[in-house]
């Protein structure tokens, strides 16, 4: 059997395998793998709110995950707003962005649902523990009521006397009571949240670390409200301290956290009107829920099952290979020459992570600037390595003032939208100036062009963010891309601009110089 | 009524040989990557052309490291005229070639001035492998500078021309002689500007001509028609080519010669993915070829008959 037939059949079984693969796992998609004793719950926000202006933002923060409990799945419907893109933050903050298209009344629904276990499942990322809160110094009535409970309490248990204090000698006023501290400690009563503020004031007093934290109580009720808790600072160790419910400690599983340090879960600028509902309802168990075990080896097939703040990177790196596949086609079926096999994949990927105007005004800018340094540099007749590093220095110099630039106009890029192009682009700065010295200045811009031209058909399909949730879902798809790949690889036609070069040669013998 | 390109089917017609069908149906099954180094560094080929008696340009100097650059004004004191090429150098890139000097400084052919610390740059770039193939550190070549043949001297612009054989399963399959233009800047490539013109196999006489991928008959420099020169020492050529390509192990190969002011072939190097547009100088593809070689190269043919049954083929 020649290469050729091997190929159409390896590539025939691949595509086989990776769409039978995919259609197998749509099947078994829907089942969560659940243990005896786990539940799922479905949290939704609906945002009602004005926006003054087109660029108006509303943040949504979403439930964290905890050891005890994870979101996989999370839908927003946001007509009339477009995401901004976060890639990088804190962690374990994650924030729905979302900037108004236009000004007036809109209206933002949100749904998490969550998979509660009660025992320890889960490794937290980005784990909170390192995180500081500031202490405050004690004045006014604050100061007055911890000093007799200081007095009372020896030093190690000095958390559980406050927490008493704040749980039992601090009643429970209505709603509409005022909530700040001052008046609660007056008042000895608060109104629903009152008590953690409370807390955090005293323990911050006295020169304990807490923090406020909002989330939310899993209990089926169309009206939900965010309750709010303290976490306290002790041996390193955040612990969970919700004087209202009578919970030290550690939380319940039930008990998800949103926000750390607000309380607010939805909040905006320029906006106004914002009314925020919120809902709980349990899920029902998914089918199989009885029949699946504990957790399995094969879970790692599953690339949904990870945070979901992975998923736009792993989204993104697996859009990568079909960047590939268009700069395949490119090079062997039409047959256009680029700087480097791979630039213009990386060139939209770097785009992707901008929006592709700043990546296209950060590209120009740097390109030129480069070029203009990069002749200045050949002056000096550098060795390659020292003579590339002090490109790349110029072109991180030029990006740093791009970012400054940018912000000064009010463009205010994400960094990450600039951190990846910069080694490709002295790598392309260096490739252009050899290039256009060997080949001369037309030639290594028509390459450039074309370079781009390619790295825009990448982006074109990088930026499908859409495709890129559907390969994390379904990865062996790209069993099929590297079928289709190989087809590539095995293609003997004429390249399309071979149809154009050789186009003399279709003229008959007769009609030209022949051999004498 | 002139069409800006071709259809597939009148390409195949013409028996057109396209790159993906050379990589794919020539490089790929004849030309085993193990003996790649043999082309790829020009100092092995130099050795093999050694081996087998075929003249190649007298090596003056070697520079293998950068230590050694300090060395270079004292290795060429002997010499007004030498070229420096890369050892790993593709497509013609990094090479200077000094035709005299001017006081501190050499000219090159092309009548640009260089100081000792330009080459001396130009040197330690190579080194570090700015024009090798892959980027990995390279050797510099000092070597003798080949005075052109006259035939030549209204058909080449600061530069040496150089004739290319192109072989396939060892038999000389077409040829054609790269003349440098004012635009490729001396230079024998034809990307960069040069002008191609076919040589008939038996005959040894040229024909056709491209500039730029396009057909034409005269030199756009100089006016001088193209066709009907024949190439002085074209047995030996022929000859030469073929040793090589056997003591190479590659099925598909190009051979680069250049003849001395004497008449006498050199071999420059050896390419192991020839291009394509000799095609365009012909006027007609290489796939006819290919066909009748691969029927024929069991065949007991006499070479001259073969050759000229090739030629025969258009």
């Amino acid at each position: 059997m020649n290469a050729r037939r091997i190929s159409l059949w390896v590539a025939l079984l691949l595509a086989l395998l990776g769409v039978s693969g995919a259609l197998w796992r749509a099947q078994v998609r829907q089942q969560v793998r659940l243990t005896h004793g786990d539940s799922l719950w479905r949290v939704r926000y609906a945002v009602d709110f004005y926006a003054e202006k087109r660029g108006a933002r509303l943040h949504l923060a979403s439930p964290m995950d905890t050891a005890r409990s994870r979101v996989f799945r999370r839908e927003t419907y946001h007509r009339g707003l477009t995401p901004a893109r976060h890639m990088a933050g804190t962690r374990n903050q994650r924030e729905i962005d979302l900037a108004a298209e236009r000004e007036g009344a809109l209206r933002v629904t949100a749904q998490f649902d969550i998979h509660v276990s009660p025992e320890s499942r889960w490794r937290v990322w980005g784990a909170s523990e390192g995180l500081t809160a500031q202490t405050n110094a004690a004045s006014g009535i604050v100061a007055s009521t911890l000093a007799p409970l200081q007095a009372r309490a020896a030093a190690s248990n000095l958390v559980a006397t406050l927490f008493h204090f704040c749980a039992d000698d601090i009643a429970e006023g209505a709603v509409d009571d005022p909530g700040d501290v001052e008046t609660i400690l007056a008042r000895k009563a608060a109104p629903p949240g009152g008590k953690a503020r409370a807390l955090v004031a005293l323990c911050r007093a006295a020169h304990i670390p807490a923090r406020i934290v909002a989330g939310f109580e899993l209990d089926s009720d169309d009206a939900a409200r965010p309750i709010i808790w303290t976490e306290i600072l002790q041996e390193k160790k955040w612990g969970a301290y919700d004087p209202e419910r009578d919970v030290a400690g550690t939380l319940p599983p039930n008990f998800v956290p949103v926000r750390r340090d607000a309380t607010e879960l939805a909040w905006g600028t320029s906006v106004r009107d914002m009314k925020t509902t919120f809902s709980i309802e349990a899920l029902p168990p998914p089918p199989g829920v009885l029949a699946t075990g504990r957790r399995t080896v094969w879970e790692i097939l599953d690339l949904t099952r990870l945070p979901l703040e992975t998923h736009q990177v792993m989204a993104l790196i697996l859009l990568i290979p079909l960047g590939a596949l268009v700069t395949a086609f490119f090079r062997t079926v039409v047959g256009l020459g680029t700087f480097g096999t791979f630039t213009p994949t990386l060139l939209a990927l770097s785009f992707v992570y901008a929006d592709w105007h700043t990546g296209l005004f950060v590209f120009a800018v740097v390109m030129v600037l480069g070029l203009a340094s990069r002749s200045l540099v050949e002056r000096l007749k550098l060795l390659v390595v020292p003579r590339l590093s002090v490109i790349l220095t110029l072109v991180v110099l030029c990006m740093a003032f791009c970012i400054s630039l940018l912000d000064y106009a009010h463009l205010t890029p994400t960094p990450q939208a600039v951190l990846l192009p910069m080694v490709i682009l002295t790598m392309t700065i260096e490739r252009y100036f050899i290039n256009m010295e060997e080949d001369g200045m037309r030639i290594a811009f028509q390459r450039f062009l074309l370079t781009l031209l390619v790295a825009c058909c990448c982006y074109l399909v990088l930026r499908w963010n859409t495709v890129g949730h559907f390969l994390l879902a379904y990865p062996e798809i790209h069993l099929v891309t590297i079928a289709v790949l190989i087809l590539i690889g095995r293609y003997t036609g004429y390249r399309l601009t071979e149809l154009w070069r050789f186009r003399d040669l279709t003229v008959p013998a007769e009609q030209r110089a022949g051999p004498p | 009524m002139k069409r800006g390109w071709a259809w597939p089917g009148e390409l195949r017609r013409a028996g057109v040989l396209g790159i993906n069908r050379r990589n794919l149906d020539l490089v790929l099954p004849y030309n085993p990557r193990a003996n790649f180094p043999g082309v790829d560094d020009k100092l092995q080929t130099k050795r093999f052309c050694e081996q087998r008696g075929i003249s190649v340009p007298r090596t003056l100097a070697v520079i293998a490291r950068q230590g050694d650059i300090q060395r270079f004004a004292s290795l060429v004191t002997a010499h007004d005229e030498f070229v420096i090429k890369p050892a790993s150098g593709c497509e013609g890139r990094g090479i200077i070639v000094i035709a005299g000097r001017r006081g501190a400084h050499w000219l090159s052919s092309s009548g640009e001035e260089w100081s000792l610390d330009e080459l001396r740059y130009h040197l330690s770039a190579i080194l570090s492998g700015l024009y090798s193939l892959g980027g990995q550190d390279d050797h510099a070549i000092v070597e003798q500078r080949i005075v052109r043949h006259p035939i030549f001297a209204d058909l080449a612009v600061g530069g040496t021309p150089d004739i290319r054989i192109i072989l396939y399963r060892g038999v000389p399959m077409m040829a054609m002689v790269r003349l440098p233009t004012r635009q490729s800047r001396g230079r024998a490539n034809l990307h960069q500007g040069a002008v191609a013109a076919a040589i008939h196999l038996v005959t040894g006489e040229t024909f056709g001509g491209v500039h730029l991928g396009r057909a034409i008959a005269a030199h756009p420099d100089t006016g001088a028609q193209l066709a009907g020169r024949r190439m002085p020492s074209w047995e030996i050529i022929l000859a030469s080519a073929t040793r090589l390509a056997e003591v190479l192990g590659l099925g598909y190969v190009g051979v680069d010669f250049v003849l001395d002011a004497s008449g006498l072939p050199v071999v420059l190097e050896a390419n192991a993915r020839p291009g394509l547009a000799i095609q365009v100088a012909h006027g007609f593809g290489l796939a006819k070829r290919i066909e009748w070689i691969d029927r024929h190269v069991a065949d007991a043919m006499p070479r001259a008959e073969l050759l000229a049954q090739l030629a025969a083929l258009g």
